[in-house]
């Protein structure tokens, strides 16, 4: 099952407000890409744009599932969830009121998804192991290193190809933040996941991480072929280890 | 004078009235409790469904209660349609349209009290039923037969939705809906037609409702308004959107309005609803049942 996102030349932004130019990128089966910024740059906009939460102004989304093109720019966000894309946002974003069980539930909201509801879940609690002993907990109650983990297992219910995750380690703490990115690499590892992450813990993201991007001001300004290439680049080493950041 | 007899009649008979305006509250948990929409049409809608099984009554002998069931169809588009509207003039444009949104309720309730006078006039309007005018003894108390309909099918109503909105797919985006709508759309959930089909099912609860507001007692056209503080009472106090929460703060207001009216008489009682309303909201805005977020 071969899966690839292309994006080419994307505007997007929210009436005044330019928050992506010319952004192409790419991500490709298997792999774990980063997309490496500080705060307002425009990465939480690119990821709603591949989810269809933000429609862009120009350009083109190209998801290729076996040999076959979809252009998200023209999709709902329903139909993308059901061509396989699932999206951890920024914040967690669970349903504070609702139960860690019903939370689940509604991520295999879809048609398609809920005839793989027993397994997804199975999968849910084998991967975040913690969470079965919550079940009947209310989401809103639960830690802030529970809460990541039931926002990522929520994706995962609705049988996805492309994890989009923003900024898994906000507000979490370092221990949290390493246990949190792991799984994330086991997840791609072990399902086959292509992950697209929105990040600004440089070295953490690197650790999992196969190749990435920096975005600065809405505009992709490095795109490095691999972790080391990352670590060489002039302008990483001034946004990040320089200590500007 | 006051006797313990009489407060245990009052207590009897405030229970079943108060499973009477659980049901008749129901639909506006749903609509205003968990959609947020500022629902003041709501009594409206219910005495329209009183007067929509009038005419089925009147004119085909159909029962009441059967005839409450026959319009819940015809009520479930009707909030279809209703919801649609108000997303397209008001709720689209954002965060300032809620007050302009009270005045579109407002306004929709105008127009059906206008409507039912001139369909049916100003009279009061009654079915007939075998067990409207009925009573049962239970010793020395008499239980009016239509209060105890009124308590069967609210108790049946209550435990329906508290079942579909935890059990099923649907059930559950609605209680999520106005939680975080953008989540719900990661979910694949469509929040506007999520929220248009909880309207649509807050608003069919109506055509049972209607029934028992008829069964009840006589109907006229501007008796919504006595039911605008009734129903957004309970809804308050029950702790925006809780099914069960409901039903219990309904009884409460039920036993408060019968001791009152016992205790004081009958032009109290429908200043209770409003003073309870206010206690709620400067004691405990959550409602009794609801967790401050
Ligand atoms: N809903 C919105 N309305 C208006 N401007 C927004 C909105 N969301 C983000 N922006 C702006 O778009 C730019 C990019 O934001 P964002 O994509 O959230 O960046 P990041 O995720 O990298 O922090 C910022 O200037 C931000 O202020
Ligand atoms: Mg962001």
């Amino acid at each position: 099952m071969a899966l690839s996102l292309a994006i080419r030349d994307l505007d997007a932004g929210y009436g005044a407000v330019k928050a992506l130019r010319g952004v192409s990128l790419h991500v490709e089966s298997g792999e774990t890409v980063a997309l490496l910024g500080t705060n307002g740059n425009g990465k939480s906009t690119l990821m709603k744009c591949v989810a269809g939460l933000v429609r862009p102004e120009r350009g083109s989304l190209i998801l290729t599932i076996d040999g076959t093109a979809h252009d998200l720019a023209k999709l709902s966000a329903e139909a993308i969830v059901d061509l396989g894309v699932a999206m951890v946002p920024e914040g967690r974003r669970l349903f504070p009121k609702l139960t860690v069980l019903e939370n689940l539930m509604l991520g295999a909201f879809r048609k398609a998804a809920r005839q793989n509801i027993d397994r997804n879940l199975a999968l849910a609690f084998e991967t975040f192991p913690a969470l079965k002993g919550l079940q009947k907990q209310l989401a809103g109650t639960m830690s802030g290193g529970q809460q990541q983990m039931l926002a990522i297992a929520r994706a995962l219910m609705s049988s996805p190809r492309l994890l989009l995750i923003d900024e898994p380690s906000v507000g979490l703490s370092p221990l949290l933040v390493s246990q949190t990115i792991s799984k994330i690499g086991e997840l791609n590892h072990n399902l086959g996941l292509t992950v697209l992450m929105a990040e600004q813990n440089f070295n953490q993201t690197i650790r999992i991480a196969d190749r990435g991007y920096i975005i600065v001001h809405g505009e992709i300004v490095v795109a490095a072929d691999s972790v080391d290439e990352l670590k060489g680049n002039d302008i990483v080493k001034r946004l990040y280890l320089g200590g500007i950041v | 004078m006051f006797s313990f007899e009489l407060l245990l009649d009052a207590v009897v008979i405030g229970v079943l009235l108060g499973c009477f305006y659980a049901a008749v509250s129901l639909g506006l948990s749903i609509s205003f409790g968990l959609l947020d929409v500022p629902h003041v049409a709501h009594p409206a809608f219910l005495v329209l469904a009183s007067y929509a099984v009038y005419f089925l009554n009147e004119h085909y002998g159909v029962d009441p209660l059967l005839a409450g069931l026959l319009i819940t169809p015809l009520f479930f588009l009707f909030g279809l349609v209703a919801y649609r509207l108000y997303y397209e003039t008001f709720e689209k444009r954002g965060s300032d349209a809620g007050v302009r949104g009270i005045a579109f309720f407002f306004g929709i309730a105008f127009i059906i009290e206008v409507l039912i006078i001139l369909l049916f006039g100003v009279d009061q309007r009654s079915v007939t039923a075998d067990y409207v005018g009925k009573a049962w003894r239970l010793g020395d108390m008499r239980i009016p037969f239509r209060l105890v309909v009124a308590f069967v099918v609210a108790a049946a109503l209550t435990i329906l939705l508290t079942l579909y909105l935890s059990r099923t797919f649907m059930g559950r985006a609605i209680r999520a809906v106005a939680q975080d709508q953008e989540a719900l759309r990661l979910m694949g959930a469509n929040p506007i037609r999520i929220k248009q089909w909880a309207f649509g099912i807050a608003t069919a609860v109506l055509g049972i409702a209607g029934a028992l507001l008829i069964i009840v007692a006589p109907v006229e056209p501007t008796l919504d308004r006595t039911y605008i503080g009734r129903t957004f009472c309970v809804v308050v106090m029950a702790g925006l959107g809780s099914m069960s929460g409901t039903l219990v703060a309904a009884i409460i207001l039920g036993v408060a309005e019968a001791i009152v009216l016992t205790l004081f008489g009958a032009s109290w009682a429908p200043a209770i609803s409003f003073a309870m309303l206010l206690g709620v909201l400067a004691v405990r805005p959550q409602g009794l049942f609801g967790r401050r977020s």
